[in-house]
């Protein structure tokens, strides 16, 4: 039965954060969001209607229009697209591209109401559970991945099979807030979203921040391309992030929390929701409010204010920093925002030591990273490294190198965020390591932990055209550089420009350089990066692509 | 206004009643707004959910007429639930204790079954408004424009007087004045009761101060009003008049009346921009020069005291009024008429007004004063009412109100209840923005009727209705509109086409004179056309 | 060299930061921006408009913090004790060049008329004073202008807009309104309002406040551009409104003897810079066709006929002088304005008390 928009109104009007949960109860019911629908939601929340309507087109999975939802998206992220995306775009009747839907290990996802498929052709298409992390190739030892491979990890029984929820309890009980801080904030671990802030700080921080209701909220919009490492965490472990967040809110004095998922994991969606249902059927989550709100399609939401202002309902814009969110996070209350493997990462933590945590790193980093790593490699997956491990090692050991006969001609780094690697830091001495420190010298970040992999076959300027469509296509349109500049930028890689070799590297250089030093977030700083390795990494690939359009 | 505009963004707790302050007086709304933005609360009575009952945080659908009730009962709830601030009310008033035993008899269920608010909500409104740091109250016309406007002014004063809601940052009793210069006519003293700066007539020291500047013997006895001139003048026992820059034929209540009136004039001058409905009647019409054309002083609704500046030079052969006004007493041999400017006129203005007496020309250019300025280097005063109450004692005086019908109520004949009032992007009788391109927004007058009602009383949104009270009747459109509760119906007077000022008026508050606009009973029927 | 005291207590001293060179005292939650703006240092920007929240969108007022990699937006950084700025370094006039060289990529190299709107020219000036022409950075443009929305009053030149959502917060922080947003996002981003339509149907009321707040002329007054043609100077006059009682300021664009267009005073004390569509656009009536350009007298066959100053001002104090002799102080009365300035509501009580000894004066307050 359907239900009115007032009874979908009436459902969450007394919620928390209701605007997308809402909206999404509309577009689910209808396939599209018609002028009514937006009509009564704007009079039924408050919301000034111009203000809803623009916020409902910044998100590229909100449909105003029928088939709306009903129509195929089919991922034509960087590694899909060498996959089968045109394929599935002629075999299936009104599909249209999305971008990286984070099932670069299996690709291609098709995305289908909430129904993802994958496969390279119309045909090939069926429902997959999302591929469990490869049998751990190292011997450092892993933290999150541990035990994720074990039977029925997803349910309470299976979790709790293994000492799931220990820590919690154990925290609850014999721990004051200050102690669990301490534990985490010795243990080294940092932001594994890609800010790398130190957690125990950020705790510490909204745990004496004045004010409340306090909030944890998990950055679970992995919508970097080139990363799935959230999505299996979640679908595969999902009691740990469940476990981390609260132990996370007995630490920081937090009463409610929100997972924000990216809206390509509808399955991952229903997963959590299981889990949090049963985690309070058993008690587990007393005093804890815990809720999923589920994106619509903005990358600029896994930028951490971004995703606030989206949770709040508001213009997904990134806010201006300070006041940061440790103070004035959700809807202005001091507010922990972590990404997944940095919750998940929280249980292991305190069960095992902040010693041991240390210790999984090599030399003197601390802990571990999952990297996800797909392209053309022979075992494309999600691999816990111990930080500080060598590239080579991950490429060449762990996944199997290159198919037979060829070369890897260059990587990116942090999703697409972190720019190229190219053939030289790839061969050169010494090694590169897994390591922020040793990647920025490179001009390159670890980020969340992304690595797409490119062999001889590929054209870079064609790969960092797509990845600056990427940004373009994602900017959010707030800071000037980063909505004009990724333009530009993406003209000039598409045969747009200047056509002499200095003209074009001029306008390209200093459009990066602005953008770098003065876009509002993250993503116009880390945009240039493509064009900054391709012109390092691959000048005479750029010099045949002017070449080309001459002639 | 007792508070300066700049206050209206800093309330705690805004309550405005009997305003339609978005489109009335847009600006000042803007400062409500972003009072709210910034975390205000607000509490709208008004029988129309207005624009601004939809920004409320709580929206008080009294029937029209019914203020004092409403009024009464709040203050019975803030007695009630010990929320009198006392130190206020022993340091600063009189009368409290009598009016609070007035109060007791008032429950807010009574006051719902006058005024269809629910107890419940009069009882939120009052405690809101009560418990907050700072109160603040707002209204216009839909307070004064009543048989008992006086009354419910002064229910409004009671309220403030027993939070202590005066005479500080972000409080006060503010009346928005509705004419760019309205509050200036009465600074001015074009007033039958008190000459410039609003010292009365009746007291003889004025009276004496003023024979004396003037070089003429002025009876120390109040003038009448407006309202009785046109009486007598109808009667034929006034036999000349002068009008300046009012269409009175339009815009006062009973026209037919009016008209009567200044036709059995001997003498009436206009003095006009246009030739209006009224100036077609005049003996002699004298064209003034514009807004825009013209020097001279408004004061605003803060009181503020701002100069106006000539733009462009006059259209043919127009002339400011004051020079128009000082030909026609030089002609009649009056004395003390020679001014060759405007600041003259408006230095003299200042010599003779108490509230002036710190101004002149030179500073109201820098409309950095709010009067009373008393003495010259005095910095004007923004807010009223810090230290004393203008009374006698200095104290603020509660006064012991009672609710009265209206002059009309609604009966078989005449069930609905009309209320008018403006639009946005008109002003008045459309003098100016009927020449200004408004028509793109309204380009005619609609009567607003909720959408039950429409089905109802058997007229067709968009389609003719006639409206007719005991005075007479207008025909307009209708308009299905949910602003308009049931049983109400809306139109403003600004068409001179739909005359609805045919119908109201059919009292005046006892005091103030001032026409009951704001309600009349009417039947509504649909009419071919 | 301390140019500015804010206050005397120990702690106030410690305010102190240095900018380009000079120590500067600030006060507790000023923006670097604003510490700038009283340095008279002229930080380019074009998204920033002081009676707004800052935004941070243009990123043209960036300076460099020394200890910070990256320059900062100096409209959204608070101010701090020991703070080093430069405002003026190589590198952030450079970036400034660049962004600049983004901005006008975009735009339609056209003349703007400064009847377009108070803040209308700030694209220009930047352009010129950083000597952008226009020739790199060339490539798509965003904006697409609304020549549907025939409006009288505010057009729509998107293909002239910036997205620095001036628009967007003016009306929703200063007017309340909440009618223009954004459709879109990136390059595709849209300035519009609900559903894409008109002005007319949508929350907006005319105010004009985004009309006065545009950079670039991309809104613009369609009625003062009707005057687009005259040959003469603009010439601003500062007056009142002429509607209701809060009395905006507001300066009056005249060009010759014609009266253009008005403008909101941005220091006017009532409104900061705020008006209504009445304020805004109304005000045709002046000059309309349709004044008293004469006085009329009644002739003896009832109609009213042109008349001179002279026989209308002796017929008008003839009428008034017959009523005194024949009916004394209590046969004659007057209605003032409440509408016209002072001078003419004192003129008219004091016309009555001289001339009758009367009180027999009002004014239109009563209805």
């Amino acid at each position: 039965m359907k239900h009115s928009n007032d009874e979908l109104i009436a459902r969450w009007r007394g919620e928390p954060a209701p605007l997308l949960p809402l909206l999404h109860a509309l577009h689910d019911r209808d396939g599209y969001l018609s002028d009514d629908a937006l009509r009564a939601v704007a009079k039924g929340l408050r919301l000034p209607i111009a203000d809803l309507f623009g916020t409902v087109t910044f998100y590229h999975h909100f449909s105003r229009q029928p088939p709306g939802k009903a129509a195929p998206r089919v991922c034509d992220g960087p590694v899909c697209k060498h996959r089968g995306t045109q394929a599935l775009l002629q075999g299936l009747p009104g599909a249209t591209v999305m971008p990286c839907a984070g099932r670069c290990d299996g690709p291609v996802p098709v995305l289908q109401g909430d129904l993802v498929r994958v496969g390279s052709t119309p045909d090939g298409l069926a429902e997959e559970p999302s591929p469990l992390p490869p049998p751990y190739p190292g011997d450092r030892g892993e933290c999150v991945f541990a035990e994720i491979r074990t039977h029925d990890r997803a349910t309470l029984a299976g979790y709790r099979s293994t000492g799931g929820y220990r820590a919690l309890t154990a925290a609850r009980d014999t721990m004051t807030p200050n102690e669990i801080i301490d534990v985490i904030t010795a243990s080294g671990l940092a932001g594994r979203g890609g800010a790398g802030f130190p957690t125990g700080r950020k705790w510490k921080a909204v745990a004496q921040a004045p004010g409340g209701p306090k909030t944890i909220v998990c950055n679970a919009d992995e919508g970097e391309p080139g990363c799935f490492k959230d999505r299996a965490l979640m679908d595969h472990d999902p009691h740990a992030l469940v476990e981390g967040m609260a132990i996370a809110a007995l630490a920081t004095g937090a009463t409610r929390g929100f997972i924000y998922l990216r809206y390509e994991y509808p399955q991952t969606l229903v997963i959590l929701e299981d889990a949090i249902a049963e985690a309070q059927r058993v008690g587990l989550l007393d005093g804890f409010d815990l809720y999923v709100r589920r994106g619509a399609g903005a990358y600029v939401c896994g930028e951490e204010t971004s995703l606030l202002n989206s949770l709040e309902g508001k213009h997904p814009f990134p806010r201006n920093r300070p006041p940061y969110p440790v103070t004035h996070g959700f809807e202005d209350r001091p507010t922990v925002v972590n990404n997944v493997e940095t919750l998940c990462a929280v249980a292991p933590i305190l069960r095992h030591g902040a010693a041991w945590y240390r210790d999984l790193g090599l030399g003197d980093h601390a802990g571990t990273k999952v990297i996800s790593l797909s392209g053309d490699v022979q075992r494309p997956g999600n691999y816990e490294v111990p930080i500080g491990l060598p590239l080579r090692t991950l490429l060449h050991e762990w996944a199997g190198g290159p198919a037979p006969g060829r070369t890897i001609q260059a990587v990116t780094m942090a999703g697409l965020s972190g720019g190229l690697l190219g053939p030289d830091a790839l061969q050169g001495t010494p090694a590169v390591t897994l390591d922020e420190p040793c990647l920025r010298a490179r001009g390159a970040f670890l980020g969340a932990g992304g690595i797409m992999v490119f062999d001889d076959t590929r054209h870079m300027v064609e790969l960092a055209h797509e990845a600056m469509e990427f940004f373009a296509h994602e900017s959010c349109g707030k800071c000037f550089p980063c909505r004009i500049g990724t333009q530009r930028l993406t003209e000039r890689l598409s045969g747009g420009g200047p056509v002499t070799l200095d003209a074009w590297t001029a306008e390209v250089t200093d459009i990066g350089d602005a953008m770098k030093a003065t876009s509002a977030c993250g993503l116009g700083t880390a945009a240039p990066l493509i064009t900054d390795s391709l012109l390092r990494y691959f000048p005479d690939q750029v010099a045949r692509h002017l070449a080309g359009r001459k002639a | 206004m007792s508070n300066p505009l700049a206050d209206m963004e800093k309330p705690e707790v805004i309550f405005a009643i009997g305003t339609n302050m978005t489109e009335c007086h847009p600006v000042a709304a803007t400062r409500l707004k972003r009072a709210l933005r910034s975390g205000a609360k607000m509490i709208v009575a008004d029988p129309r959910r207005i624009p601004l009952a939809e920004a409320a945080d709580l929206y008080l659908p009294l029937r029209v007429g019914t203020d004092v009730a409403l009024l009464l009962g709040m203050a019975h709830v803030i007695d009630r639930e010990g929320l009198v601030n006392r130190e206020f009310m022993e340091a600063r008033t009189e009368e409290a204790e009598a009016f609070l035993e007035h109060v007791r008899q008032f429950t807010p269920e009574w006051a719902q079954s006058i005024c269809g608010v629910p107890a419940a909500d009069i009882e939120r409104a009052a405690l809101m408004y009560a418990r907050a740091e700072r109160g603040a109250i707002y209204y216009t016309l839909g307070i004064t424009e009543h048989i008992c406007g006086v009354d419910n002014v002064q229910s409004l004063c009671n309220l403030a007087l027993m939070t202590g809601h005066i005479g500080r940052e972000g409080t006060g009793i503010n009346p928005m004045r509705g004419q760019n210069n309205i509050q200036g006519a009465g600074d001015c003293g074009a007033l039958p009761n008190n000459f410039p700066g609003f010292q009365p007539v009746t007291d003889p020291a004025h009276a004496k101060r003023f024979s004396e500047a003037y070089g003429r013997e002025i009876e120390a006895v109040k003038g009448i009003t407006k309202v009785q001139a046109l009486d007598r003048a109808a009667h034929g026992e006034l036999w000349a008049m002068l009008i300046c820059g009012e269409n009175t034929l339009v815009s006062d209540p009973d026209r037919d009346h009016c008209d009567k009136a200044l036709r059995a004039l001997d003498h009436l001058v206009v003095i006009d921009l246009f030739r209006t409905e009224t100036a077609e009647l005049a003996d002699v019409v004298l064209p003034a020069t514009a807004w825009g054309e013209t020097d001279g002083v408004f004061t605003n609704t803060e009181r503020r005291v701002q100069r106006v500046r000539a733009a462009v030079p006059p259209m043919g052969q127009a002339k400011p009024e004051w020079w128009i006004v000082a030909q026609i007493a030089k002609r009649m041999g009056s004395p003390g008429f020679d001014w060759q400017s405007p600041q003259e006129v408006f230095d003299e203005l200042c010599s003779l007004s108490g509230i002036y007496k710190g101004l002149d020309w030179e500073k109201a250019g820098t409309a950095a004063y709010h009067w009373p300025v008393p003495e010259p280097g005095h910095p004007g005063t923004p807010r009223l009412h810090e230290h004393d109450f203008p009374t006698a004692s200095g104290r603020g005086k509660f006064v012991r109100v009672g609710f009265r019908d209206p002059a009309e109520v609604v009966s078989e004949r005449f069930p609905v209840w009309l209320t008018t009032g403006r639009r946005l992007q008109h002003y008045h009788t459309r003098t100016m923005t009927g020449r200004a391109g408004m028509h793109y927004f309204v380009p005619e007058e609609v009567l607003e009727v909720h959408p039950d009602d429409v089905a109802a009383w058997g007229l067709q949104d968009g389609q003719w209705c006639r409206v007719s009270g005991s005075k007479g009747a207008v025909e307009m459109k209708v308009q299905a509109n949910d602003r308009s509760p049931r049983g109400t119906v809306f139109c403003s007077f600004s068409f001179g086409d739909v005359p609805v000022n045919v119908l109201t008026g059919a009292g005046y508050d006892p005091i103030t004179e001032t026409a009951e606009l704001k309600v009349c009973p009417v039947r509504v029927e649909a009419v071919a056309r | 060299m301390t140019t500015h005291t804010t206050a005397s207590t120990p702690e106030a001293r410690e305010l102190v930061l240095t900018m380009d060179g000079q120590e500067v005292s600030f006060s507790v939650g000023e923006t670097l921006y604003q510490v700038s703006q009283r340095l008279r240092t002229e930080v380019p920007t074009l998204c920033y408009d002081d009676r707004l929240d800052p935004f941070g969108g243009c990123r043209l007022c960036v300076v460099e913090v020394e200890g910070q990699r990256n320059p900062v937006a100096s409209c959204t950084t608070q101010a701090l004790p020991g703070m080093v700025v430069h405002t003026r370094s190589e590198r952030v006039e450079r970036h400034r060049k660049t962004l600049l060289e983004l901005v006008v990529s975009e735009n339609p190299e056209a003349r703007i008329d400064p009847l377009r709107g108070h803040a209308s020219q700030e694209l220009h000036h930047l352009r010129e004073r950083y000597g952008v022409t226009g020739e790199r950075m060339q490539g798509r443009k965003s904006g697409h202008s609304r020549p549907d929305d025939d409006n009288p009053f505010i057009a729509r030149d998107y293909d002239q807009c910036i997205s620095c959502y001036r628009c967007v917060r003016v009306c929703a922080e200063r007017e309340g309104d909440y009618a223009i947003s954004v459709k879109g996002r990136g390059f595709a981003t849209q300035i519009t309002v609900e559903f894409d339509g008109h002005l007319r149907d949508s929350a907006c009321t005319f105010c004009g406040q985004c009309v006065q707040t545009c950079p670039t002329g991309a809104l613009a007054d369609r009625k003062a551009l009707r005057a687009e043609a005259r040959p003469e100077p603009i010439v601003a006059t500062r007056s009142i409104c002429p509607y209701c009682g809060v009395g905006c300021s507001v300066d009056l664009l005249s060009k010759g003897d014609r009266l253009v267009g008005i403008r909101p005073a941005m220091d006017g004390p009532a409104n900061l810079g705020a008006l209504c569509v009445k304020g805004q656009f109304a005000f045709d009536w002046v000059q309309s066709e349709d004044r008293l350009t004469t006085p009329l007298v009644r002739g003896k066959d009832g109609q009213l006929h042109p008349a001179t100053w002279d026989e209308a001002l002796d017929r008008a104090a003839a009428g008034f002088a017959k009523a005194r002799d024949e009916h004394g102080q209590h046969g004659t009365y007057a209605i003032a304005s409440g509408r016209a300035p002072h001078e003419s509501a004192y003129a008219i009580q004091k016309f009555i008390r001289v001339s009758y000894g009367s009180n027999y004066i009002d004014n239109c307050s009563r209805a």
